[in-house]
C-alpha cells in the first residue's frame, strides 16, 4: 500500500470516527431531558400563594410547596428579642454555611420581620421538625426556649429554623424563594430574586 | 442488476402497465371526499412561524370557541410562551378566570351538566387538526349556510347536519346556497358556444354566497379569520411542529455528512480486495 | 495501571470466552467478499431493533396503562415531557421501519435462496421472528387507546371468535371484560413490553447463532466454502471488520436520512403510519368510518376481506404467514439465487411481489367491486407462487453457477 493511500485512509477514519461521535451527545439528549420535571410536574410544582393575616401571633402552619412541607411562623415581638437568648447554642446563626437568599436582612430569615418562612424537611434526613413554642423544660433540653424538635433523630431548631450545636442536623432548615404581596405570601418565587 | 434480462423486460412492462391502469381507475372511481357535499376540502397551508396569525387565532379561538370547546392537553403558559405573548397580557386580556395558573390545562369554561345543551358534548379541539385534519376545519368553517329547517338555522356542506350553531354569524354574515348560470365547458376543453357565439350557460346550484351587508366582515377579511384560526388550531394539535420541522434539516444533515464520509471510508478499504 | 487492567482482562478471558467470541463472530467473521445492498438490512433491522428498545423503554416511564389515562398520557409524552415528542416519534417511525426493512430483508432471502440447505433453521427462526413482531405491533398498536387501537383491536380480537366452539370464550378471555377496557390494555402493555421483547431477543439471538454456523449467503449463490486459503478460510470472504461494518455504517446513514426525513417531516406517514383516527381517544360506542389496519399487516387484511367467510378468512391470512415456514422445503432448484433460475421462476417471484404490493393498497382502502375482485386475484397469485414453486422450480432450465464468486 502506499504512503499516500495511508494517511488518506487515517483521515478518514479520524473525520468519520469524529462526526459518528459528536452525534452521540445530541442523540442522547432527548433521553435525558426526558428525565427533568415534566410541564405536569412543574405546574404541581408552582408557586403557592395564601394570605397569612389571619395567623395568630406564635402560631405555625405548614403548607405544601413541591409536595414538601413548608412552616410559616408569625413571631410575637417578645420571641423574637428573646432570639438573641439562644444564639450560644446554635451551630450557625447567620446562616454562613448554606445558600441563603436573604441573609442579613431579617432576624426572622425571611423577607418580613414578623413571619419565618422555611422548609419543613430536617436537613439530617428529612423527618419534619415538630414545633414547640412553649418556653419550658423539655425532655430534650431543661433550657427550651421554643422552637422545633425533630422526633426522628433529635435535632433541635429554633423558631427561625436554624440549628443547634450538637445535633445530628448539619444545618439549618433551608428557607426557599418567597415574596410578601401586603398580606399574601407567594412560596416558590420572588421577582425581586 | 443481472436478473433483469431483456427476454422478461417486456413481461415486467406489461405487468406494470396494467396495474397502473387499474390503479389510475381505482383512484378515479374512489371520489367522494373528506368534505362532504362541499366536495373537496380547501387546501390550507399552515405557517406556524407566522406568530402574528397564531396569536390572532388563539384570541379568536378564546373569545368564540373556548365557552364550549376545551384544550384539555393545552396549558396556558405553553400558549402563552409559544405565541411570544408576555404573560401578564396574556393573563389580563385572554384569561376570565382569575384563578387559573400559567401551568393548569385549559380544560374549558364549560359547566358540567351543560352537555345536553346541544344534544352532545361539544368535543374537546385539542386534537381535532390531527383527526380531522386542517384542510377540513378551514373548509368546515366557512361552509355554514342558512337551512330554516334546523334547530339553529343553519346547516353545514362539510358536515351535514353539524350540532354546532354557527358561532362567527355575526363576523360573516348570512350565508346562503345559491344557483348560478356557469358556462359549460366542451369537451375539448373550450367553452361551448352557440351557433351565434354565445356561451351557453347550464344553471348549477349549491354555491355558497354571502348576503351583502349582513356581516362584520368582508369575505376576505372573514377567510383571513378562520385562516388564523385554523393555524392556531394546527399549532394546538402538535405544539412542536414548528420545532420539530426545523430540528429535522439538521439531523438530515449531520446524516447526509455521516453518509458521505462513511461511504469514502467504505470505498478506501473497498481497494484492498477489489485489485 | 494498565498492567492491572492487563491481567484482570486475561484473568476473566481464562474464564469466558471474551477474545474467542469476538474474534470468531465479530472481526474475524468471514463474510461473502461480494454481495448487494440487499444484504445490508439484516444489519439496519438490528440498529431497528435496538432503538426500538431504548425508546420503548423511555416511553414506558411516562406512559399509563389505563382506561382512562392511557390517552392522555401519550399527548403527556407529546406534550410535558421534555423532548417526549422525539422518543416518541422514534418509535412510531421505528416500528413501521422496522416492518419496511424486515419486508426487504425478507425478499432478498427468496430472490437469492437465503433458506436454502444448509439454512433452513435461519430461515423459520427468521419467519418466527416476523410472526413475533406482527404480535408486538398489534400489541402497541392499542396502548395509545386511541379510535383505530380500539376498533383495529376489536377486529383482529373478534377473529378469535371465527374459531368454533371456543371462539367467544376466547374472546372474552383474552380481552378480560366486555369490550377492550382497560385491563385488555393493561395485558397487553405487559406483553408488549416484556414478554414478546424477551421472544424476540431470544430468537434473533437464535438467528445469528443459526447463521453464523453455516455462513452467508450471496447473491450468485456461490457456496464460498468450497475453496479455502491455507488458514481454512474461504478464499472469496472478508473479515466482518472492518469491511462488512463500514458498508453497514453507509447503510445506517441512508437509513438515518430516510428516518429522520419521516420522523421530522411526516411522523403521522401521511395517515399510514399514525393513523388519523387514532388522535381520537376510543369511543366503544362509535365506530370511524374507516377502519384500515396499518399499513405493514395491509396485505394481510385484505385476503382476510377476501375470503367471504370469517373463519374461512383467518384460515387464509394465517395460512399466508406460515407458508413461509415451509418455503425451504417447496424450493426445489438446483441454484440459490434468481440470477441463475430460470424464466418461470423470475415470472412467479415479480408476480408475487407485485401482488403483495397491490394486497398492502387494498388493505388500506376501502371495498369496491373492482377491489374485491382485485383482492381475490392477488391472494391466489400470492399463494401460487409458494404452492406452485416445486413444480415451476423443478422444470425449468437453469444457468450454470460458477465457482467462485
Amino acid at each position: 500500500m502506499q504512503e499516500e493511500d495511508k494517511t488518506r485512509r487515517k483521515v478518514l477514519i479520524g473525520l468519520t470516527s469524529a462526526v459518528g461521535l459528536s452525534g452521540l451527545p445530541f442523540a442522547a439528549t432527548p433521553f435525558i431531558a426526558a428525565w427533568n420535571p415534566s410541564a405536569k410536574a412543574k405546574a404541581a410544582g408552582a408557586p403557592v400563594k395564601l394570605d397569612v393575616s389571619k395567623m395568630q401571633f406564635g402560631q405555625q402552619i405548614q403548607v405544601a410547596w413541591r409536595k414538601q412541607p413548608v412552616f410559616i411562623v408569625r413571631h410575637t415581638k417578645s420571641s423574637l428579642k428573646s432570639l438573641d437568648l439562644v444564639l450560644p447554642k446554635l451551630a450557625d446563626p447567620n446562616s454562613d454555611q448554606i445558600e441563603e437568599p436573604y441573609r442579613g436582612l431579617n432576624l426572622s430569615r425571611s423577607k418580613s420581620p414578623e413571619y419565618s418562612v422555611f422548609s419543613g424537611v430536617c436537613t439530617h434526613l428529612g423527618c419534619a421538625p415538630k414545633y414547640f413554642p412553649e418556653v419550658e423544660p423539655k425532655p430534650w433540653d431543661a433550657s427550651w426556649n421554643g422552637g422545633f424538635f425533630c422526633p426522628c433523630h433529635g435535632s433541635m431548631f429554633d423558631i427561625v429554623g436554624r440549628v443547634f450545636k450538637g445535633v445530628p442536623a448539619p444545618t439549618n432548615l433551608i428557607v426557599p424563594p418567597h415574596m410578601f404581596d401586603g398580606s399574601i405570601l407567594t412560596i416558590g418565587e420572588d421577582k425581586e430574586l | 442488476m443481472t436478473f433483469l434480462h431483456k427476454e422478461i423486460m417486456n413481461f415486467y412492462k406489461i405487468i406494470f402497465f396494467i396495474f397502473f391502469i387499474l390503479f389510475t381507475y381505482d383512484l378515479n372511481s374512489a371520489a367522494g371526499g373528506a368534505c362532504k357535499d362541499y366536495g373537496d376540502c380547501d387546501k390550507f397551508d399552515y405557517s406556524l412561524n407566522d406568530i402574528e396569525s397564531l396569536q390572532r387565532g388563539a384570541s379568536t379561538y378564546i373569545n368564540y370557541c373556548y365557552g364550549c370547546h376545551s384544550l384539555q392537553y393545552s396549558r396556558w403558559g405553553r400558549v402563552a410562551t409559544d405565541l411570544q405573548i408576555p404573560e401578564d397580557i396574556f393573563f389580563e386580556n385572554l384569561v376570565f378566570d382569575k384563578s387559573i395558573k400559567p401551568g393548569d390545562l385549559m380544560t374549558g369554561a364549560m359547566p358540567e351538566d351543560s352537555a345536553n345543551w346541544f344534544g352532545v358534548a361539544p368535543p374537546d379541539l385539542t386534537l381535532v387538526s390531527r383527526y380531522k385534519g386542517d384542510d377540513w376545519i378551514y373548509s368546515y368553517l366557512r361552509a355554514y349556510y342558512e337551512d330554516s329547517s334546523k334547530q339553529y338555522g343553519v346547516n353545514n356542506l362539510v358536515y351535514p347536519g353539524t350540532a354546532m350553531p354557527n358561532v362567527l354569524l355575526a363576523l360573516q354574515g348570512n350565508q346562503k346556497l345559491v344557483c348560478k348560470d356557469i358556462p359549460m365547458i366542451a369537451a375539448n376543453g373550450g367553452q361551448k358556444r352557440d351557433e351565434y357565439g354565445n356561451d351557453i350557460l347550464k344553471k348549477k346550484c349549491g354555491f355558497l354566497e354571502v348576503e351583502e351587508g349582513t356581516g362584520k366582515l368582508t369575505k376576505e377579511e372573514f377567510d383571513d379569520l378562520i385562516y388564523d384560526l385554523t393555524n392556531f388550531l394546527v399549532y394546538v394539535g402538535e405544539p412542536i411542529k414548528a420545532t420539530r420541522e426545523r430540528l429535522g434539516w439538521y439531523v438530515i444533515f449531520y446524516f447526509l455528512i455521516f453518509t458521505a464520509l462513511s461511504s469514502l471510508l467504505y470505498r478506501e478499504f473497498h481497494k484492498d480486495y477489489n485489485k | 495501571m494498565s498492567e492491572i487492567a492487563g491481567r484482570l482482562f486475561s484473568w476473566v478471558n481464562d474464564r469466558l470466552p471474551i477474545v474467542n467470541t469476538f474474534e470468531r463472530h465479530l472481526s474475524k467473521h468471514p463474510v461473502p467478499s461480494k454481495v448487494n445492498f440487499w444484504y445490508l438490512f439484516g444489519a439496519l433491522a438490528a440498529v431497528t431493533l435496538i432503538i426500538q428498545i431504548v425508546t420503548g423503554i423511555w416511553l414506558i416511564m411516562p406512559y399509563s396503562n389505563t382506561e382512562e389515562q392511557a390517552f392522555s398520557s401519550i399527548e403527556y409524552i407529546m406534550r410535558d415531557v421534555d423532548y417526549g415528542w422525539v422518543i416518541r416519534y422514534m418509535h412510531t417511525t421505528g416500528a413501521s421501519l422496522f416492518f419496511a426493512v424486515v419486508y426487504l430483508h425478507m425478499f432478498r432471502g427468496l430472490l437469492y435462496g437465503s433458506y436454502q440447505k444448509p439454512k433452513e433453521l435461519v430461515w423459520i427462526f427468521g419467519c418466527t421472528i416476523y410472526v413475533a413482531m406482527m404480535a408486538e405491533g398489534f400489541l402497541g398498536y392499542v396502548l395509545p387507546y386511541g379510535q383505530m387501537s380500539y376498533w383495529g383491536a376489536q377486529v383482529i380480537i373478534s377473529l378469535f371468535g371465527a374459531i368454533p366452539y371456543v371462539g367467544e370464550s376466547l374472546e372474552l378471555w383474552v380481552r378480560g371484560d366486555y369490550y377492550i377496557s382497560g385491563i385488555t390494555v393493561s395485558r397487553f402493555f405487559a406483553l408488549h413490553v416484556v414478554a414478546l421483547p424477551l421472544v424476540l431477543i431470544a430468537l434473533v439471538f437464535l438467528h445469528l447463532v443459526a447463521l453464523h454456523e453455516v455462513g452467508a449467503g450471496n447473491p450468485e449463490g456461490v457456496d464460498i466454502e468450497k475453496y479455502l486459503d491455507d488458514d481454512g478460510i474461504p478464499l472469496d470472504s472478508v473479515p466482518f471488520f472492518p469491511y462488512k461494518v463500514l458498508n453497514a455504517l453507509v447503510a445506517i446513514g441512508v437509513f438515518g436520512i430516510v428516518f429522520s426525513v419521516i420522523m421530522f417531516f411526516f411522523p403521522e406517514g401521511g395517515g399510514y403510519f399514525i393513523e388519523m383516527a387514532n388522535f381520537e381517544k376510543a369511543n366503544p360506542l362509535v365506530t370511524p368510518d374507516h377502519i384500515a389496519p396499518v399499513w405493514y399487516y395491509a396485505p394481510f387484511y385484505t385476503m382476510l376481506r377476501a375470503v367471504p367467510d370469517p373463519l374461512g378468512g383467518l384460515i387464509v391470512m394465517a395460512a399466508a404467514v406460515a407458508i413461509f415456514f415451509i418455503v425451504p422445503w417447496l424450493d426445489n432448484s438446483k441454484v440459490a439465487s434468481i440470477r441463475y433460475k430460470g424464466i418461470y421462476s423470475k415470472v412467479a417471484i415479480t408476480l408475487f411481489g407485485v401482488s403483495f404490493l397491490t394486497l398492502g393498497y387494498l388493505g388500506t382502502v376501502g371495498v369496491t367491486e373492482i377491489r374485491k375482485t382485485m383482492s381475490v386475484v392477488c391472494t391466489i397469485i400470492y399463494f401460487a407462487y409458494f404452492l406452485l414453486m416445486p413444480i415451476y422450480t423443478k422444470f425449468e432450465t437453469t444457468k450454470v453457477v460458477p465457482e467462485r464468486l
